[in-house]
């Protein structure tokens, strides 16, 4: 297992509190987690355990409300919104449970979509897609509008579309969780394949096998990561 | 990355075709009923214009106060015209006298206003307006039982062509028609049944009186100092309250300024409907944020900025705006073109209606700003979304 010691997202002590009324709903509570460049980490968790939060700190969706999120070295609670939207497009690649491409859009132009927000140019941007749909082996669907795919389709094109800006980082949130053991199996296929070129892989899920997956397994409990470690190796 | 947007929008619109045709629908009523109104009533003051020019800058008309029926009886007589024509700076003074009588013809009978005027040297008192005779000829001094008619007396009035030597009955006397005159454009000048004007008073019983005079002044210059000259003259012989003195300059403004004034009010009425086509354009894009609030996640999950999110959904808006203001631009024109032609049908061939492409293009702009301005505040809404939010919204 290659391992540097460069981090590429590190949590400090990180809390979440909502307000809901009267009532604080304490998310996270403290946080820490370090991920290294190229490593494969599964965050696993029962629901309840704030796991979506986690999902969305590390993502960059959110900022907490203490502690520090380090994305390259850069303090994200310090950027604004537009400024994390596009650090977000440049360096995270989101690939969700239930797929999110845009309905309207072709296989093709769900998979543009995030060069578009980062002023690729028309030309480069269609090299690119077709290229990574290829990988995916859709070749044969780039205009093919999400609603004519399978499910397995629709995730392949959204692992396409998440490599688009070629992140360090891929944020897989239950990949399989829509799809039948035999997809998901695919799709974890393609995530493993794309940890193998090189990239850090964050899978967040409640599925032991697929965990099993990963260099190193979190187990998030009640807001923060529980002590005790499991290696693989 | 704009056209990206653009080309969004159109899918986007695309994909709710009914609902984004409807809302176009709400655009097109109100762009092409201003398109409509402008053009027609700037075709209407065209003409009224031209009309005045016509008539010339060389006419003043006395008559009595308060405008009124011109078939009253105004309280001017053969009296004030013989005074007018001491006065120098006339060329030609010419009474008017304006009655209703019974008209007959063959077995056809109605009510028609005949004009009185002098028999004597028409086609001189004439001579600088744009008039002419179909066929036949002017009235000839001395003449009493004689008849010169508009186009459209001869044309519609009865429904047998009223033809040069054929004979009306007005108030049951004879009347030979020696001419018929060629078309003005305005149905008031077109139905006119001349006749000389001592007879139009024995036809209507009132020896001495005038409804109008018209004068001809020798210098056009000279207008506003002539004009307050008859004033002048007239207050000696009566109450300077009973009579106006009116120059084609002061009927045209006065014309003009009640135009305006219907033109504010219909534009304005017309500016109400593209408003509730704004408000339906505003409500068409909160739907659409509203349905696609998860679509608004992902998007800014992947890098969308609040400001991209803000203009695909302006685009759209705008893509609205002006796909309904060409449509309304081209319906409204049509619309006009249709009431030209039906004005022109019904004896109004002075209603030139033009096509203005200045007025085209402003209410195309004019529609494109509106629709971005009714989708500002839903993009806005949409840009602000959180994408925590947006995503996790079903």
């Amino acid at each position: 297992m290659k391992k540097t010691q460069k981090s590429i997202i590190k949590l400090e002590n990180v809390w979440k509190i909502y307000e809901m009324g009267d009532v604080k709903v304490e998310a996270l509570r403290g946080l820490s987690l370090d991920v290294k460049k190229h490593e494969f980490v599964a965050i696993k968790g029962p629901s309840g355990s704030g796991k979506s939060t986690a999902v969305n700190m590390v993502g960059c969706l959110d900022i907490p409300s203490t502690g520090k999120i380090l994305l390259d070295g850069e303090d994200i609670s310090l950027m604004g919104e537009s400024d994390l939207a596009q650090i977000r497009g440049r360096k995270i690649g989101f690939v969700f449970q239930k797929f999110n491409l845009i309905p309207t859009l072709t296989a093709m132009e769900n998979v543009m979509l995030p060069m578009v927000f980062q002023g690729t140019t028309a030309e480069d941007r269609q090299k690119r897609a077709k290229e990574l749909l290829t990988m995916v082996e859709l070749g044969d669907r780039i205009d093919h509008r999400p609603s004519e795919l399978s499910g397995g389709q629709q995730q392949r094109v959204a692992i396409a579309r998440s490599l688009a800006n070629d992140p360090e980082v891929i944020l897989a949130d239950e990949p399989t969780g829509n799809l039948d053991s035999k997809t998901g199996k695919m799709v974890m296929f393609f995530l493993k394949k794309l940890h193998k070129t090189g990239k850090t892989i964050i899978m967040v899920t409640h599925d032991d096998k697929l965990a099993k997956h990963a260099d190193r397994i979190e187990h998030l409990i009640d807001g923060k990561i529980e002590q005790k470690r499991k290696k693989r190796g | 990355m704009l056209l990206d947007y653009l080309r969004f929008a159109l899918k986007n619109l695309r994909n709710r075709q009914l609902r984004s045709w409807l809302t176009v629908l709400g655009i097109v009523i109100g762009i092409a009923s201003i398109v409509a109104l402008i053009t027609v009533s700037q075709g209407l003051e065209n003409s009224i214009e031209e009309q005045f020019e016509k008539i010339g800058s060389n006419r003043i008309f006395i008559s009595a106060a308060g405008g009124g029926d011109p078939t009253a009886r105004s309280g001017l007589t053969q009296k004030d015209v013989d005074k007018l024509e001491k006065l120098p700076d006339l060329e030609w003074v010419t009474p008017y006298l304006i009655a209703a009588v019974p008209v007959k013809f063959g077995r056809e009978s109605l009510n028609a206003r005949i004009s009185g005027v002098p028999s004597d040297d028409m086609d001189r008192r004439w001579g600088d307006l744009d008039l002419s005779l179909k066929e036949g000829r002017f009235l000839a001094e001395g003449e009493k039982s004689s008849t010169l008619i508009g186009i459209r007396v001869s044309d519609d009035m009865f429904e047998k062509d009223v033809r040069v030597n054929t004979n009306l009955k007005i108030n049951d006397k004879k009347f030979k028609v020696i001419g018929i005159m060629d078309e003005i454009g305005n149905s008031d000048d077109d139905n006119m049944i001349l006749v000389p004007i001592e007879t139009a008073r024995e036809l209507a019983g009132t020896p001495d009186a005038v409804t109008m005079i018209e004068v001809v002044i020798k210098n056009p210059a000279e207008m506003d100092r002539v004009a307050q000259k008859i004033q002048r003259t007239l207050e000696k012989v009566r109450d300077e309250e009973s009579f106006e003195v009116q120059t084609p300059e002061q009927i045209l403004n006065q014309l003009g300024s009640i135009l305006d004034i219907i033109q504010v009010v219909l534009v304005g009425i017309a500016a109400i409907s593209l408003l509730v086509g704004g408000l339906g354009i505003m409500n068409s894009m909160y739907t659409n944020v509203l349905e696609r609030t998860n679509e608004i996640g992902v998007m800014k999950s992947i890098g969308a900025t609040n400001l991209d999110i803000m203009l695909m959904f302006v685009f759209e808006s705008g893509v609205i705006g002006l796909v309904g203001g060409t449509i309304g631009a081209a319906l409204g024109t049509l619309i006009s073109k249709g009431v030209g032609v039906a004005a022109a049908a019904g004896g109004f061939s002075i209603l030139k209606v033009k096509v203005s492409f200045g007025i085209i293009i402003l209410g195309i702009l004019f529609s494109i700003i509106v629709g971005i301005l009714s989708g500002a505040m839903p993009a806005r809404q949409a840009s602000k979304l959180k994408p925590i939010d947006a995503l996790r919204y079903d």
